[in-house]
């Protein structure tokens, strides 16, 4: 069976597009699944970093795509969960250098050798993000609760739609005690603009830039809310449709207080 | 038939149960008042709760000068009611509600543009006539229409009706939060947040945009009969 390729956008820069994509990548390794995680922001990579693969990098994606060398040879293991790879982008190159023809090959051959391949997309909906949705089977909007995420993930939506692809949705960053105080849009405000079928929902977490910055997968930090939601999602795209949706709640509230002593959640 | 072209400023003619005076309100009021005293004292007995209707023709902005015929009149005689004559209808309007009583419609042919579904942001629509769009259309959305724009959802995003000069269009959504709306050449900035939860409509009144509810003061109510558009 084909593996399928999942692209991760957004338009707007900065909502965690990179974080959702190591963070599902790693849990849908942990899953049993053999996953490739492709960083498709040329001349502006980051995923190796965070994924804390950086120092191993000698082949890249514009390596691969122009066939300077086998998707093997690019591809870097991950030592902490098995199955994971990441074949990162070049940071001297630009967006231009990578043709159609060539991802569309190359995406070929990463379906027969992977269960899921993740393309990180880069922020906008120019070049560089046209080509990581040249070969997607699904695409992942990652939108955060604000105005202008909002408008930008609607518009990359929109594009997603004129080239068949039907995307979902992941609303990220969610803080629930300043929805409440209504400082920030809601998930379903989100949802009620973007109407698209929802992937998940991921509460705030500062663990989430000291993972980042350390290079550890947040979905093997038992204790971050964002690695759990992650997870969550992960499992949802391997199959199980029916996985309810956890709304993030606002734990110092009185009620959750209450919820907790008597067991409720 | 009245004779409209007549030089005499005060005609009389008998309709049904009562009388019909044409005059003319370019003549002076008390000129006006004496002919018509002369005509109606030659009735006698006639005029004794005789019906009467007092009419100007096409002139308008008379009302002053009729309430004070007819308050001589009430003074002085022992008249009936004293109305003024009903709008005329024009033949063009008559010839409208004959096509339609007809159903004309059912052999119209419409310019007009009907979609469903969301409008995202960065769509651009464009309709020669009318447009209709049953579903949201949100922000960063742009919707142009050489007529009126009728939107069955959640209204954000920038709107343009009677595209280039047509002032006589109306915008109109369920829930109304434009960010910019145009109608002809008259532009107005949407509300900053708030609005949007009842169904509104944009018109343009004295050279403004002008939003009003729906349900109040709905434009078509006044029309007494469909029209195909």
């Amino acid at each position: 069976m084909e593996g399928k390729i999942i692209v991760v956008t957004s338009g707007k820069g900065g909502v965690g597009k990179t974080t959702t994509t190591s963070a599902i990548g790693a849990a849908l390794a942990l899953e049993g699944n053999r996953v490739a995680i492709v960083d498709m922001d040329i001349g502006l990579r980051n995923l190796d970093v965070v994924m804390g693969l950086e120092n191993r990098i000698v082949f890249n994606i514009v390596d691969v795509v122009q066939q300077k060398c086998k998707i093997e040879q690019a591809a870097i293991r991950d030592r902490r969960i098995e199955n994971l790879f990441l074949i990162p982008a070049s940071q001297s190159d630009n967006k231009d250098v990578l043709s159609t023809a060539g991802i569309e090959r190359v995406a070929e051959d990463l379906r027969k050798q992977f269960d899921y391949i993740i393309m990180d997309s880069p922020a906008g909906i120019e070049r560089g993000f046209e080509n990581s949705i040249v070969g997607a089977s699904e695409a992942l909007v990652v939108c955060t609760p604000d105005v202008s995420a909002v408008r930008d993930a609607d518009r990359v939506i929109g594009i997603l739609y004129s080239r068949s692809l039907t995307p979902k949705l992941i609303v990220n960053r969610i803080e629930p005690g300043r929805v409440k105080r209504g400082e920030m849009l809601s998930h379903e405000d989100v949802m009620d603009v973007l109407a698209i079928e929802l992937a998940g929902l991921v509460p705030m977490d500062d663990k989430v830039l000291i993972s980042s910055n350390t290079g550890t997968p947040l979905v093997l930090q038992n204790d971050s809310k964002a690695g759990q939601a992650f997870k969550r999602i992960a499992r949802r795209l391997n199959g199980e449709a029916d996985l309810p949706f956890e709304a993030p709640t606002d734990r110092s509230s009185m009620w959750g207080k209450i919820s907790r002593t008597f067991g409720l959640r | 038939m009245i004779n409209f072209e007549s030089v005499a400023p005060v005609k009389l003619k008998g309709v049904g149960k009562g009388f019909w005076i044409t005059l003319d309100p370019s003549q002076p009021e008390k000129i006006l008042i004496c002919e018509i005293d002369k005509l109606i004292r030659k009735l006698k007995h006639l005029a004794v709760n005789a019906d009467l209707v007092l009419d100007v023709g096409d002139a308008k902005g008379h009302d002053a000068l009729i309430e004070q015929i007819k308050i001589y009149l009430r003074e002085n005689f022992e008249l009936g009611h004293i109305g003024t004559s009903p709008v005329k209808r024009s033949v063009p309007l008559e010839r409208i509600r004959q096509r339609d009583l007809s159903s004309g419609w059912n052999q119209h042919r419409s310019d007009v543009l009907m979609l469903r579904g969301r409008v995202r942001s960065g769509q651009a629509i464009n309709a020669k006539k009318h447009l209709v769009i049953t579903g949201d259309v949100n922000p960063g959305a742009e919707l142009i229409a050489g007529g009126d724009v009728i939107v069955l959802g959640k209204l954000f995003g920038k709107v343009h009706a009677g595209y280039p000069d047509r002032e006589d269009a109306i915008i109109f959504a369920l829930g109304f939060n434009p960010s910019h709306v145009k109608i002809g050449s008259i532009s107005a900035l949407g509300s900053e947040g708030g609005g949007g939860s009842s169904s509104e409509f944009a018109s343009v009144e004295n050279n403004k945009i002008i939003i009003k509810d729906y349900m109040k003061a709905s434009p078509f109510r006044r029309l007494p009969w469909p029209e195909a558009i």
